[in-house]
């Protein structure tokens, strides 16, 4: 067993730290005020390899192992979970491509993502599917050789600024099975019948886009098929290990950057004549603080290693990571506003927009609620619920 | 062509530090790519992408630690690293600028580049006369402190601005082979890509010992000896006005006046 990162690893991390410190965190308070999508970061994160940093290289992208991509992960959310989700989610549904996609469409989509000359998106949420992720209502109908897709997503990541999605709709509602009959297409968002509406009034990370789309007798031709049709859901269900480990890595970067802002800011508030870090009550919230975002990193570092390494326990463990690190980012980041008193309560200063921010990683990619179902089948050996 | 940039890390000292016998305590130390040296190396990876057939060579003198360092010069585009260090080097408490340039100059006698850059200094000894030694021991050309460069490769000639004290640029032509030492803001130094970083892992890395180089014990010697190290008694002057923004101005003006700041 060996703890340390490669040294390799280490020179990543350092220089993300480095262009998130320098790029991220000064224009990171102008970004969640305005809810102003940061197209310019988005594009030099994506020339310097960040976005695309676990697409193979044949495809523009630098071939990182999971755990690499993790680290990076950790970085962006540290200095802004908003500027960073906008950053890491700009190859949301890229890894369908890689697995599933044909040679043409690893050309013509996961190319331009990692090259930083589109950005793309994962759409299975809709109106009436949230956590029930099996009840997808949009469809699509094969008319001749293209797609015919009617239906609404919902809460979509970058669905007003994004160039393409993979779109999870019904292909086949007689097939047999809650999970059969569903299938991914990529639908361009330049296609006629396709629009989206920007969620504006965020609780948090508000530099990200949201959005709402609507399909209206789309038509994609029938090569935009990612995979088998009929087998969406089982393709999609392959990676939400990996994308619960993501929102896993993004709490620990939400709890470090609270955690750390805390610490710098206890030493420098005086009250009775002493810094505030003297107080016995502020140091015990600090090595809580502290100590609860090593444990969490611990856990998603495994949780990412299970995926470099298909290890058999990966299922558990990512819902235990994802699960874990979103509620010591809302526990963490709600100490830091403690620590900060009435400072911590408006936007002078960071901890109030992280405060708002660690929410929703309890909420997407699974809730908290659905995490622990997750874990307590894979304990008591049921089949998918 | 061929650019050789001189590329070394240097001690960043905590807030709050320790003194060990000679030096900070190792303890409170973190070590980073020294800041001149990131300009060098930016100003030579741009002359390798504005000129065909160009190789960036970055030197060295330092132990394994260092190679974090040349990774990442190497990650923002210098082609190969040399490394000089040995038992030898490494027993010696001080390494002066004249010993640093003796073993950079063996190397570049081996190297035999056609520009050498490096930084006006190092932010942790501020010798700032490693530059400008090494040129005197390969008898080349030079100009310190440069804050633009355009390099004419078929006249073999490197016009420079050179930053002089007060706001004042001198304009200089050197004729290659040439060393010039770099000022910051020459350029604006790039963040190293994932992809760069990548690739720098499998890019030459060469650790040369005296020996090696052609020299031996005597490169080392030196007539400055370090003798002690310590933290002077931090004299604070401050003063506070206190009173309305229109009185406590006049009251600066006043001092600045004094000072010799303002008329
Ligand atoms: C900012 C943002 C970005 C998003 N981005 C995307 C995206 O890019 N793509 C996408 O497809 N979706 C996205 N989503 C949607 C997100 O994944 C869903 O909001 C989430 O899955 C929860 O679904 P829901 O909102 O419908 O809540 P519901 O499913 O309605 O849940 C409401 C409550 O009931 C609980 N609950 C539901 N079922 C159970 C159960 N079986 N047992 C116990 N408790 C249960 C939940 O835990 C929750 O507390 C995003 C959402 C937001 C807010």
């Amino acid at each position: 067993m060996d703890f340390a990162l490669s040294d390799e690893q280490k020179q990543v991390r350092d220089e993300v730290r480095h262009f998130a410190n320098e790029e991220i965190v000064p224009v990171a308070t102008e970004y969640d005020t305005e809810e102003k999508f940061p197209h310019d970061l988005v594009e030099q994160a994506a020339e310097l390899g960040i976005v695309g940093a676990n697409v193979p290289l044949e495809y523009g992208g630098v071939g990182y192992d999971y755990l690499t991509n993790i680290l990076i992960v950790e970085e962006l959310f540290a200095a802004d979970p908003g500027i960073g989700l906008s950053i890491s989610s700009a190859a949301f549904g890229a890894d369908a491509l890689v697995a599933f996609g044909t040679e043409e469409q690893k050309e013509k989509f996961l190319r331009p993502v990692a090259e930083g000359d589109a950005i793309m998106g994962s759409a299975i949420s809709e109106p009436d599917v949230g956590s029930d992720v099996s009840s997808v209502a949009t469809s699509a109908e094969k008319d001749g050789d293209e797609w015919v897709i009617d239906g609404n997503k919902m809460w979509i990541t970058n669905g007003s600024v994004g160039d393409y999605f993979v779109v999870v709709c019904e292909t086949d509602p007689d097939a047999e099975g809650r999970y059969n009959g569903f299938s991914q297409i990529i639908v361009e968002s330049d296609r006629d019948g396709f629009s989206a509406e920007k969620i504006t009034g965020k609780l948090g990370i508000r530099a990200s886009d949201t959005a709402e789309l609507l399909f209206d007798g789309v038509r994609v031709p029938e090569e935009n098929l990612v995979g088998t049709r009929g087998a969406g859901f089982l393709q999609l269900m392959q990676f939400f290990d990996e994308t619960r480990t993501a929102v896993a890595a993004q709490g620990v970067g939400i709890a470090r950057g609270a955690a750390e802002r805390a610490l710098d800011y206890a030493q420098e508030r005086e009250q009775f004549g002493q810094p505030i870090s003297e107080f016995q009550a502020i140091q015990h919230k600090l090595a809580d603080m502290h100590t609860q975002t090593e444990a969490a990193r611990q856990l998603t570092y495994k949780s990412a290693w299970s995926v470099d390494h298909a290890d058999d326990d990966l299922t558990q463990l990512a819902s235990m990571a994802k699960e874990y690190a979103s509620r010591v980012a809302v526990d963490v980041a709600d100490e830091a506003v403690q620590i900060h008193g009435g400072a911590g309560y408006v936007n002078d200063f960071d901890v109030e927009r992280f405060y708002r921010d660690a929410k929703i990683t309890q909420i997407y990619e699974g809730t908290t609620e659905i995490q622990k179902n997750i874990i307590a089948r894979e304990l008591l050996g049921k089949g998918m619920v | 062509m061929k650019v050789l940039v001189t590329v070394t890390d240097v001690a960043v000292v905590d807030d709050e530090f320790e003194i060990d016998g000679l030096d900070v305590d190792e303890r409170y130390l973190t070590y980073e790519l020294n800041e001149w040296d990131d300009y060098a190396v930016e100003e030579a990876v741009q002359i390798a992408e504005d000129v065909t057939d160009v190789e960036v060579v970055t030197v060295t003198v330092g132990p394994e630690r260092s190679e974090e360092v040349i990774r990442k010069a190497l990650a923002k585009g210098a082609d190969r690293a040399v490394r000089v260090w040995d038992d030898a080097i490494a027993e010696r408490d001080l390494l002066d600028a004249e010993t640093k340039a003796e073993l950079l100059a063996a190397v570049a006698r081996e190297e035999e580049p056609d520009l050498i850059l490096s930084g006006v200094q190092s932010g942790d000894d501020s010798f700032a006369a490693t530059g400008v030694t090494l040129a005197e021991k390969l008898g080349d050309e030079w100009a310190a402190v440069v804050n633009q460069l355009d390099l004419d490769q078929d006249e073999g000639l490197a016009s420079v601005h050179r930053e002089l004290e007060g706001g004042v640029d001198e304009l200089t032509d050197v004729e290659l082979p040439a060393v010039l030492t770099i000022q910051t803001g020459i350029n604006e130094p790039r963040y190293a890509s994932l992809r760069g970083i990548r690739q720098a892992q499998n890019k030459p890395l060469d650790v040369k010992s005296l020996e090696e180089l052609g020299l031996d014990g005597s490169a080392l010697e030196s007539p400055l000896r370090w003798t002690a190290t310590y933290e002077p008694e931090s004299e604070g002057e401050a003063t506070v006005f206190e009173g309305a923004p229109d009185e406590t101005a006049g009251e600066l003006a006043g001092v600045l006046r004094d000072e010799g700041v303002g008329q």
